[in-house]
């Protein structure tokens, strides 16, 4: 029924919208009925304590998990039967808790990696340098340095991940979601390992990218990124949402501070 | 200059660095060139065995493609190798064709067969994935043997067509193989920047990730899969027309094996110096070993212990070991 509200009312076109979302393994359950409506141009950010799910549910959303129960649909697609790479043609990226760029590519290889779906040239210019090949790698070769540069890291390009510092190859897996111009990007920990002012330039670069058509969710543990950057907050514990809503009515709930701010974040 | 960076040359791989690679190219122009001249200097038997060299070279080359690219082994490529030989020499005996039409038929041949092979085992990898392919190169005598009115049985085939009617043989040979090696080179220097090379290496390394921006477990493993096997049948058209013969006891598990021994020496480089290296070390060490007769093979299984036990840091053959999920 969520989904026929979402196209009710306009201003929700295009949400992503999970319902009733069960997922276990082997017999322990780890989302229980988790319900979520994500609209463009809203930043949601997904809260709670180490293995309340918050992953797993990443990876419903994105295909690499099949839940048990539950709906999925991105405006009126349903996600259900999508694979992952199918999803992601759909425009929706993700970054990965777990550092997930390849040691053998540049950074604005990796980046470049973002573009592969929206890239048509065939396996002969793969072998050939031929005009067309030429064009189209020159041209994803630009938009990746634009990502790259969006983010202020162009300066790294040429290095490859396992010589950059955490905050620049987080910097860069966010670079790679967002190069192809996603509908849904999905952030996993993207403050993990980043110093106080990496944080903080992570923190204005995703303010930056932000804009009216992209739904943007953000999995953290660094509470000051979460409050400064997100309109909509949703706590999960034990695999339920226990709360959702503004930062402050989330700030003050009594349950979320007993369970989730009282037990104390790293 | 380090022996490693002779051995290693996309050493860049760890350390994509931009200086570097100038003097690799110089380096590479300056064997070309080498090469290029050697036939006026040199006797038929040196160019015999070069020639040799570079065709293998190009079979060790497919196999770092699978590795460095796939993240798999195969200890049977030789079954590939054999396709592209037998393709050559059968089209010859049989059909009157020669090489012009033969080597596309053979590179179609290989293709075939990779895909053939990949799509069923495309879901295995590591050890599984080695045996499968064991498997491919086990029954390959067998299957020429059994096919001897095509194949020519135990005795083989003899290729004797020219490529440029006219020109000395030993001299076509020759070119014709370090021609062969070269494009290859070249083609996959160009691949390792383009949109499936790279969606390779990042499927390699986190198959998730790539997942998740749409290159499919499948299509990596199948392209990966064909594209080495095409090269390993390419090998072979260029053995055929080398040595002007082809029999099973050139395709048997050792060359299966040599290959990857040859991998693992040139350390999975798809650059010229590094499939010499693989190509040089799996042709002539066997030559000036003859007289070691029987050893030869213990030689080879030793030297891919130590290499393996001594370079396997960074490569594809750690996922031989089982306990490695993606
Ligand atoms: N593939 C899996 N197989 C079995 N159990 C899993 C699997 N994936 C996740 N789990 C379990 O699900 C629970 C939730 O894990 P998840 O990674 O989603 O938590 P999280 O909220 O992302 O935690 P963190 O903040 O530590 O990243 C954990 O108990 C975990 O052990
Ligand atoms: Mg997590």
């Amino acid at each position: 029924m969520a989904i026929i509200h979402a196209e009710a009312a306009p201003e929700t076109r295009g949400a992503l919208v999970a319902s009733g979302i069960n997922l276990s393994f082997g017999g322990i359950d780890v989302l229980k009925g988790v319900d979520l409506d994500l609209r463009p141009g809203l930043v949601t950010g997904l809260i709670g304590p180490n293995g309340a799910g918050k992953t797993s549910l990443f990876n419903c959303l994105t295909g690499l998990y099949h839940p048990n129960r539950g709906r999925i649909a991105l405006g009126d697609t349903a996600l259900d039967v999508l694979s992952p790479a199918r999803r992601a043609g759909l425009g929706m990226v993700r970054s990965f808790q777990h550092m997930a760029l390849s040691p053998d590519l540049t950074l604005l290889e990796n980046v470049m990696t973002g573009l592969t779906l929206s890239r048509r040239s065939g396996w002969g210019s793969a072998f050939l340098p031929m005009p067309r090949g030429r064009a189209e790698t020159q041209d994803a070769r630009r938009r990746a340095m634009a990502a790259l540069d969006e983010l202020g890291i162009a300066g790294a390009a040429d290095l490859a991940p396992p010589e950059l510092p955490p905050g620049t190859q987080r910097l860069g897996e966010i670079a790679r979601a967002l190069v192809g111009g996603p509908k849904v990007l999905l952030l996993d920990e993207p403050a993990a390992g980043l110093n106080a002012v990496e944080t903080r330039d992570l923190t204005r670069a995703l303010r930056r990218v932000m804009h009216p058509a992209l739904i943007m969710v953000v999995v953290e543990h660094d509470m000051d990124l979460i409050m400064q950057l997100c309109d909509q907050i949703y706590v999960l514990n034990f695999g339920k949402v226990i709360a959702c809503g503004s930062p402050e009515a989330v700030q003050a709930d009594p349950e979320v501070l007993r369970v989730y701010l009282g037990a104390g974040d790293e | 200059m380090a022996v490693s960076e002779l051995v290693h040359p996309e050493g860049a791989i760890r350390s994509p660095a931009r200086a570097v690679p100038d003097l690799r190219k110089w380096l590479a122009a300056l064997v070309v060139a080498v090469l290029a001249v050697l036939p006026m200097l040199s006797g038929s038997f040196l160019l015999y065995s070069l020639s040799l060299c570079f065709a293998n070279a190009i079979a060790v080359l497919s196999v770092s493609v699978l590795v460095r690219y796939g993240g798999e082994v195969s200890i049977g490529h030789s079954f590939f190798v054999a396709l592209g030989a037998y393709t050559v020499a059968v089209m010859e005996k049989h059909l009157g064709l020669g090489l012009w039409i033969s080597l596309p038929v053979a590179l179609l041949m290989g293709f075939a067969a990779g895909l053939l092979f990949a799509v069923p085992s495309r879901r295995m990898s590591g050890i599984y994935l080695a045996v499968a392919s064991m498997a491919l190169a086990l029954s390959l005598p067998e299957l020429l043997i059994h096919m001897e009115r095509w194949t020519g049985g135990f005795e083989g085939l003899y290729i004797s067509r020219d490529l440029l009617p006219g020109v000395a043989k030993a001299g076509q040979r020759y070119y014709f193989a370090l021609a062969a090696l070269i494009l290859v080179c070249l083609a996959m220097a160009h691949f390792r920047g383009s949109r499936q090379g790279m969606a390779l290496l990042l499927a390699r390394a986190h198959p998730r990730a790539a997942e998740a921006f749409g290159i499919t477990r499948s299509w990596a493993r199948i392209s990966v899969f064909a594209l080495s096997a095409t090269l390993a049948s390419l090998s072979g058209a260029v053995v055929a027309f080398a040595s002007s013969t082809v029999s099973p006891n050139s395709f048997t598990l050792w060359s299966g094996i040599f290959y990857l021994v040859g991998s693992v020496v040139s350390l999975q480089g798809t650059s010229l110096l590094a499939a010499l290296v693989g190509g040089g070390i799996i042709t002539l060490v066997p030559q000036y070993l003859a007289g070691a007769g029987d050893y030869v093979p213990i030689l080879y299984g030793s030297a891919l212990l130590i290499v393996t036990l001594l370079a396997n840091s960074g490569s594809g053959l750690r996922r031989l070991l089982p306990g490695k999920g993606a």
